[in-house]
Formats: structure tokens, C-alpha cells, sequence
């Protein structure tokens, strides 16, 4: 049974009093572990398809299931709860809290699973030695670079040890050095932590990270294949 | 307490316009600490001298018709008890003194000159005419004008307003009749000597004074028609008053001093328009921050919620980082407040005119001054959030990740 269960998604916006269709009857399959890469124009969906399978929006029609879950089932509370248990988010403009510090990012997602501080301390610890900032922790966002500001990103997603994280243009605000620098992160943190990783890009160097290449035009399922 | 700590970090997040709001309510609030405590001041010396202008803390009478008709027919009130009843009252921690008094309507007469007089009586040594505070157990009747009044003095001394004097061209030492209809309705008449003149705005036209002794010798009174009661304590004047057995008419100072109710009533008026016209600014001036901050921040609110937190946490976060705001802004306005008061007071505090003269008001605020503001302020900013906490709330994360 595949991970992610996407069947005829779609999606459509009201956009200056017009009805835009952003998903048009997508259907796709993602097995746990995989690396796939969402590649398009810009306005071709993919962001879109990003956060209905994210559970950060839903969908007008078809179904969608993570795990086995009906995700239209769920509501407000428990999709919140089920986004904080099994996913992990990557965003373009790294989307860090500027008022807590590297740690209290990292952090943040533990807090609302309650997990005990003596175990929060030792997961943030650790991934922030993994994404090469230990020693970063009591530091504000503010104070770090851009690539710097995509490793604690990284960190925070990975620190729920989620089955699923999504990225949506994760190198897009990077330099090319940095941006392959974080995508070899995310590369490594799918193999070694077995999370599976679904990141939109347009760029095809970056979609050659991944092992499997789904391209989207107009909303529509254009190409489902290996790398890029 | 997670939303908390994040709450308080935002407040602090923009420096300069957190500043510029709260300046606003800290300064609207400061002043509203001063007004009160100079109103309170106010109103606590008017309190005080209308109960020790003739009132008391309580009066008690054998029949509640005495308080509408009795004042100045006093014949059919009187205290059967009245010997008990004062003792009773004597004996009571809570009682600095307990006295009767009379009052009579007369004729004074003076050569060719008369006019109508209410004479009130009260004895001799609780007739004061200056200032007295509870513990003196008196009253103060005025303030003289020409003589003296020697609480020692004789019998049939009589003190005249200052009005009443100039129309009967009377001074210090002269003898003024008067003539007043007894119970039975005969009339007597008696020349009392003119002990002193007093001034007091509104009432020195018609009222006279005299001891009690001479009063009810004159007025052939069996017994006291009312007791007066000063406590020792304000608040113990509800607890006096249940105190006082069945049998007996019993009124409170609130329900005896009707002007200084109603004055007290005009100016807590005032206060309480004053304080909502605080509130609706801060109500606008938090609401216009709040939905700047909700409309800046969406990628956060969608961050958040991407993140795992419940749309409601939404909610709370933005009404808490309101609240928060209230209340720094409500705290630092209090305490500017009694900041202010302090210089004013080492200054010499307010002035306030009163009978051609100024008095120097010392601005008191006390701890109403805290609550009556700090809970509304804080409950108002909470408020001026909710509405941008709705709007924050309510758009799907992935909306709100899609902001600028």
C-alpha cells in the first residue's frame, strides 16, 4: 500500500472573481521512502499538489489518503495533529519563528507533542550536529545565513522523526554551492533517517536529486518517471 | 505556555510601534489614574464633611416618618428608649459618640425687623464651628463669622446665619426673639442673645442654632426625637445600623446626605464616560495594531499551523499578544499614574476652589484605581484582537503560507 494515495485531485481557485483550476484530476502514488521530485513551469500545480498532500489545504475533489488515513475525515484538531506526527515541512523562504532562537525552532514541533524537555534537549542536540550547527543553538534566525537558515529548517522538520517531508522549492532562495549542499542533507536524511521526501523544484539540477521525477503542466499529471 | 512565552516575544517584536501603542494607552491611562485620585480625595472630604455637618454616620428614630416630617416637629417621634438606647450605643467600640438634637420653627424678631427661622439644636459640646474629624465626636455647624461659641457657655444663646443676621440687622450680643408654636399649640416666646454669626453658603439664611438643653426646654420636648451616631469607622456604619435593635427607624448617611449621593453619582458618572472614552481608543488603537500584525505575520500564522499547531492556538496566540500588550501598557499606566500623583502631591497637590477660597487637593489614588483600569484595559485589548485573531485563525495554512 503506497504511502501517499492521491486519486483525480482537484483543485480550484477564485482569482479575481474567476474560477482557476490549479489540480485538475491528478492521480499519483508514493511509496514510503521514496525521493520525488514535483517539477513544472510556474502555475503548472505543483505547489498545489505540495500542500494538499501536505494536509495545509484540501481538496475540492477526488481523495486523498496518507497511511491509510482518509484525510478528509479528519478535522481541524486531528489534522493538525496528524500534520505535527507524520509530517515534516520545508519551506522556500525557510520559515523560521524569528523570535525563538535556533533551538526553541528546532524544538517547537516536540512542544506540541508533549515531549519530555530532557528528550526535546537530546533530539535538537543531535540533528543540529547532523545538519552541522551544533553550537548554534541559543542563536537567533536572524543572525545566520541563508544556508544556515535552511539546515535549522531541515532540522525542525526532521526533529518529529516524520514518515513524510515535504519541500516546496527548498533551494530556490540559495545560492547554487549552498543549494547543493542542502539538497545532499536531504538527500542523506531521506536514506539514513528513511523519511520519505517529496520536494518541488523547477530547477532540473536540483530534481536530479531525486530518484523519482513527477512532472505536472496545467494542473494535469504530464510525466511520472525516474530522474530527471 | 508555549503560546504564552511566544505571545510576550512578539509584543516586543517591533520595538517602535509596540512603543507608539502603548504610549498612547499609558498616557490616557496615567491620566485617568490622577483624575480618579483627585476626584476620590475630592469626594472623600465632601463625604466626611457632610456627615460631620450635621448628619452622623446614622440617625435613629422611633418612627421612619420622623426623617420626611419630623425634623422640625419633633413632638411625636420621641424616644421612648432614648436613655438605653444611648447608652447601649455609648458602649460600642465601634461609636465615637451618640447625641440627639431638636428642631423647632420660629419667628426671630429683632426691633422691626423678623423672619422665619429653622433652629436646630444639638448639645452643647458637640456644636463645633471649624473643622472636626470622627474621632472629635461633633459636628461642624460652619465656619463664624463674628463671636464664639463656648461649649460651656449659658443657656439661650442662639447663633444666627450670616443672612439672617444682615436681615435682622443683628449682631454679636444682641437679643433676638423667639417665637414658635408648642405642641399643644400655644405659642412662646423667649429672647435669646446672638453668641455668634456664621457663614455658610445656602443655609446661613434660615438656619439658626441652639444648645439641645435649651431647645427642648424651650420647645417643651419630653424626649429625643433622634439619636445621631459617629462611628469610629466608615465602614462600620451598615454593621452599627443592623446592630441597632427592631423598634426603631434607622438611616445611614447614604440615605440621609441625598446631595453629596448625587453629586457622587454625577462625578463616578463622569469618571465611568471618561474611562469608556479610554477604553474605546485603546479598542481602536490595539484592533488597527493587532490587524497590522495579523496581516504582516500570515506566513508565520501558516507556518505555525504547517507545523502542527491547532487553528485555535492561532487564535489564542494573537488575543494573548493583544492582552499582553494591554496590560504592559495598563501597568505602566497605572504606575505613571501614581508617579504623577507623587510629584503633584510633593508639589502641594490639585487645586480646587471652594467658597472663595482655594483648597489644595492631594491626588490619592487607591487600589480601585488599579483594578477599575487594569482589568478593563487588559479585557479590551484582548477584545481588539479577537477579530484579527479570527481572520488569522480562519485562513487554511496553505493561504496563509502563500502571503508575503
Amino acid at each position: 500500500m503506497p504511502l501517499i494515495r492521491v486519486r483525480d485531485g482537484r483543485k480550484h481557485y477564485t482569482l479575481d472573481k474567476a474560477l482557476t483550476t490549479a489540480l485538475d484530476g491528478v492521480s499519483l502514488d508514493i511509496d514510503a521512502g521514496e525521493r520525488v521530485a514535483l517539477m513544472g513551469p510556474s502555475g503548472s500545480g505543483k505547489s498545489t499538489l505540495l500542500n494538499l498532500m501536505g494536509c495545509l489545504d484540501r481538496l475540492d475533489g477526488g481523495s486523498l489518503e496518507i497511511d491509510g488515513q482518509d484525510t478528509k475525515a479528519l478535522r481541524d484538531v486531528a489534522l493538525s495533529r496528524f500534520r505535527n506526527r507524520t509530517m515534516g515541512f520545508i519551506f522556500q523562504s525557510f520559515n523560521l519563528i524569528p523570535v525563538l532562537s535556533v533551538h526553541e525552532n528546532i524544538e517547537y514541533p516536540l512542544l506540541l507533542q508533549e515531549v519530555s524537555a530532557s528528550e526535546r534537549r537530546d533530539r535538537v542536540e543531535a540533528l543540529l550536529e547532523q545538519v552541522g550547527l551544533a553550537g548554534f543553538g541559543r542563536r537567533s534566525p536572524e543572525n545566520l545565513s541563508g544556508g544556515q537558515r535552511q539546515r535549522v529548517a531541515i532540522a525542525r522538520a526532521l526533529v518529529t522523526r516524520p514518515r513524510i517531508v515535504f519541500a516546496d522549492e527548498p533551494t530556490a532562495a540559495l545560492d547554487q554551492k549552498t543549494g547543493r549542499a542542502v539538497m545532499e542533507l536531504m538527500v542523506q536524511m531521506n536514506e539514513k533517517a528513511g523519511a520519505t521526501l517529496v520536494f518541488s523544484t523547477h530547477d532540473a539540477t536540483v530534481a536530479g536529486y531525486a530518484r523519482r521525477v513527477v512532472k505536472l503542466l496545467d494542473g494535469k499529471l504530464a510525466e511520472d518517471g525516474g530522474a530527471a | 505556555m508555549r503560546l504564552l512565552r511566544l505571545a510576550w516575544r512578539n509584543v516586543f517584536r517591533q520595538k517602535r510601534r509596540t512603543l507608539t501603542t502603548l504610549g498612547a494607552v499609558v498616557i490616557g491611562l496615567a491620566g485617568l489614574v490622577v483624575f480618579q485620585g483627585y476626584l476620590g480625595q475630592l469626594m472623600k472630604g465632601f463625604r466626611e464633611s457632610t456627615i460631620l455637618s450635621g448628619i452622623g454616620h446614622l440617625q435613629v428614630s422611633s418612627d421612619a416618618k420622623y426623617f420626611t416630617d419630623g425634623e422640625f416637629t419633633p413632638y411625636a417621634y420621641g424616644l421612648a428608649d432614648e436613655a438605653a438606647l444611648t447608652a447601649k450605643l455609648a458602649a460600642d467600640p465601634r461609636v465615637t459618640a451618640v447625641f440627639p438634637s431638636t428642631g423647632f420653627t420660629a419667628i426671630g424678631g429683632l426691633g422691626e425687623k423678623a423672619t422665619t427661622l429653622l433652629v436646630k439644636a444639638y448639645p452643647s459640646a458637640r456644636m463645633r464651628f471649624g473643622a472636626v474629624t470622627a474621632g472629635d465626636g461633633a459636628f461642624n455647624l460652619g465656619a463664624l463669622t463674628s463671636g464664639s461659641w463656648d461649649p460651656s457657655g449659658g443657656p439661650d444663646r442662639l447663633v444666627l446665619g450670616e443672612t439672617a443676621a444682615r436681615i435682622l440687622k443683628a449682631k454679636v450680643g444682641d437679643t433676638v426673639t423667639l417665637m414658635a408654636v408648642l405642641p399643644g399649640g400655644g405659642l412662646n416666646g423667649r429672647d435669646f442673645t446672638v453668641a455668634a454669626v456664621y457663614r455658610s453658603a445656602g443655609r446661613d439664611k434660615i438656619f439658626a442654632f441652639t444648645d439641645y438643653a435649651t431647645a427642648r426646654d424651650f420647645s417643651g420636648l419630653k424626649a429625643a426625637p433622634v439619636l445621631h451616631v459617629i462611628a469610629r469607622s466608615l465602614g462600620d456604619t451598615d454593621a452599627l445600623a443592623s446592630s441597632i435593635g427592631a423598634g426603631h427607624a434607622v438611616k445611614t448617611w447614604p440615605q440621609l446626605a441625598t446631595y453629596f449621593v448625587q453629586v457622587n453619582s454625577m462625578f463616578s458618572g463622569f469618571l465611568g464616560v471618561i474611562r469608556v472614552i479610554l477604553l474605546l481608543i485603546t479598542l481602536f488603537i490595539l484592533a488597527n495594531t493587532m490587524n497590522r500584525i495579523v496581516f504582516e505575520r500570515m506566513r508565520e500564522w501558516g507556518t505555525l499551523r504547517a507545523l502542527g499547531t491547532k487553528a485555535s492556538g492561532i487564535l489564542v496566540l494573537v488575543v494573548l499578544e493583544g492582552a499582553i500588550q494591554g496590560f504592559v501598557g495598563a501597568i505602566l499606566g497605572i504606575a505613571a499614574g501614581f508617579a504623577v500623583s507623587l510629584v503633584l502631591n510633593l508639589a502641594g497637590g490639585l487645586p480646587f476652589p471652594s467658597a472663595g477660597t482655594v483648597l489644595q487637593i492631594k491626588v490619592v489614588p487607591d487600589d480601585q484605581a488599579v483594578w477599575w483600569n487594569l482589568v478593563p484595559v487588559v479585557l479590551t485589548a484582548a477584545l481588539a484582537a479577537f477579530l484579527p485573531a479570527l481572520r488569522a485563525m480562519r485562513l487554511s495554512p496553505s493561504e496563509a503560507l502563500r502571503c508575503p
